[in-house]
């Protein structure tokens, strides 16, 4: 078979997977123009690049020139950006096929993709249960075997919490590391595109074509891409911290349990385990929670009705205009975040809130300086507290549903890289470990995921 | 800390953000509960000392907050017909849209 069309067959059959698992939810392009844009890709693809044929699907807040950028949200809602992210034309560049948009949480605000406007993705194992979020498409689609890997985006955990409920691979990169050109910005101090791979390689593999300096992004690194670690013999040599703060009293026994059995395996591959403390851990989600809203406040604002998608109109004035589109476009957590930004950014209020959650994300990223200016190479933790939660459960209480990414928020806080990565199972719903690396370090964190994953009985119960 | 209905009107108004006049209670209710959990940070003993953390290259610093003329040769009022309130006044959108066929 020739290389073409050895690329053509890689791209029909990404799509046959892709519409097979229609019933999640996890795809928002329609099944006619995924399949069309695929074999046309295929046709286009360079057959010297390092991800010839690999069909890599993209988080719906990552513009592309083949699909429309919905958000997952209704505001923009048939949006066809006249640009397409560094990230994706990157992985063209390197012959991957771009498998099409996956569903989210509106502008990636939400843990379970129940906040996007097109419906909430189904859980691959238990339709019943949540695939997480925001880009909970993403991880459903790579978990279902559909793709073997997909970009999602992180604000406070957006890709290792579903990567983790799903069973999957998750990578958030060090803030820089990846160009945000073309991600459609939520929390821009926060804001990094990640991976999520059925395997630690998918995945790195995935984030060393889209890493590295981009001049289109101010913030990104002037740094030449992620080169890949080889697979270690042995943990030898590195040493390893294990925070008491993520590991409370009232942590899920099964979550404990694998973390507890991910930590021995640790051991076993020769790492040093060392008990560390990060004191303003519990304030992260806090933090995160004003910071967050806060941006958002100031980014949203350029959703008026006037320059993109639809207009909902028959106001009497532009004034007017903007409040109508811009009510009836978002939907609830986007409108009430919007409001939390813009309460804590208003005057008399900024100093109280904003000012002080500015400092204390300074103490939070300072405990991590801290702990790694001590001979720690990485941290352990759990990826979240407990597995994927039923649909519903947490919609009705905002803070509830925020606490879902308590172990997540701090990596975003401080700018790290992270990663989460299969540990067991509890009944049949999978858990994730997660590891937090120094800046720059990601091949640090790699090499020590690479070599738990070969060890660790992820399909089994715990 | 409780936000009450007309401190809900008056931050949707700063955000450009219709609200519908059923949904107000609910979104008071939540806002409140929201600010009353982040307001744990007021405990927090942090203050100038605590460097605040700006992710991203180090050459990459923020401008000072100031409102500042754009530095055009001329006023902005001055490059349109019509000006008033800081807006262009321009003919009402939709004018030039075609009509929905009956």
């Amino acid at each position: 078979m020739s290389e073409a069309s050895e690329a053509l067959t890689s791209g029909r059959a990404a799509a046959d997977r892709i519409v097979k698992v229609k019933r999640l939810n996890a795809c928002l392009t329609p099944p006619k123009e995924l399949r069309s844009s695929l074999i046309r890709q295929a046709q286009a693809a360079h057959p010297s690049g390092v991800l010839y044929g690999m069909p890599v699907a993209v988080k719906d807040n990552i513009c592309t020139l083949e699909f429309t950028t919905s958000c997952g949200s209704k505001i923009l809602e048939g949006y066809r950006s006249p640009y397409e992210a560094t990230a994706v034309t990157k992985l063209k560049a390197a012959g991957a096929l771009i498998a099409g948009k996956t569903n989210c949480d509106e502008f990636g605000m939400g843990s379970s993709t129940e906040h996007s406007a097109y419906g909430r993705t189904l859980h691959p194992g238990d339709k019943n249960r949540v695939a997480g979020g925001s880009s909970g498409g993403s991880a459903a689609l790579v978990a279902a075997g559909a793709a073997p890997a997909a970009l999602g985006s992180e604000t406070g955990g957006s890709v290792r919490q579903p990567a983790s409920f799903c069973g999957v691979v998750g990578i958030k990169p060090t803030y820089g590391r990846v160009s945000r050109w073309g991600l459609v910005a939520f929390g821009s101090s926060l804001d990094q595109i990640g991976v999520v791979g059925r395997s630690v390689h998918d995945a790195a593999r995935v984030l060393s074509v889209i890493s590295g300096r981009d001049p289109k992004d101010s913030t990104c690194e002037d740094r030449d891409p992620l080169r890949l670690p080889t697979v270690p013999e042995s943990l030898q040599g590195f040493v390893i911290g294990i925070p008491k703060e993520y590991f409370p009293p009232d942590l899920d026994p099964g979550v404990r349990r694998a973390c507890d059995r991910a930590i021995r395996l640790l051991k076993e591959l020769g790492a040093a385990v060392r008990d560390v403390s990060l004191p303003h851990t519990s304030y992260a989600v806090p933090t995160y929670y004003i910071v967050a809203p806060a941006e958002a406040s100031s980014n949203l604002a350029r959703y008026d009705g006037a320059r993109y998608g639809p207009r909902f109109d028959g106001s009497a004035d532009v004034r007017s205009l903007y409040r109508h589109t811009r009510g009836e476009g978002f939907g609830p957590e986007v409108r009430r975040r919007i409001l939390i930004g813009t309460y804590v950014l208003s005057s008399g209020y900024y100093d109280a809130y904003y000012r002080k959650a500015q400092q204390v994300r300074g103490l939070i990223a300072q405990d991590f300086r801290h702990v790694f200016d001590r001979g720690v190479d990485l941290l352990f933790t759990p990826t979240t507290p407990t597995p994927a939660f039923k649909a519903g459960e947490k919609t009705a209480d905002p803070v509830s549903m925020y606490l879902s990414d308590i172990f997540t928020v701090t990596a975003n806080l401080a700018g790290l890289p992270a990663l989460s990565l299969p540990l067991g199972r509890i009944k049949g719903l999978p858990i994730g470990g997660q590891f937090i690396g120094q800046a720059f370090l990601e091949d640090e964190m790699l090499e020590a995921a690479y070599a738990l994953e070969r060890v660790v009985p992820a399909g089994e119960e715990v | 800390m409780s936000v009450t209905r007309e401190q809900v009107l008056k931050i949707a108004q700063l955000a450009e953000l219709e609200v519908d006049e059923e949904a107000l209670p609910a979104l008071a209710e939540q806002m409140s509960r929201i600010l009353d959990y982040v307001a744990q940070l007021a405990g927090v003993v942090a203050n100038d000392s605590a460097r605040p953390f700006i992710p991203g290259p180090d050459a990459l610093r923020f401008r000072p907050d100031e409102v500042k003329p754009i530095p055009l040769a001329l006023e902005v009022s001055a490059l349109a017909p019509a000006f008033k309130e800081g807006f262009f006044l321009v003919p009402r959108l939709g004018q030039f849209e075609e009509e929905p066929e009956a």
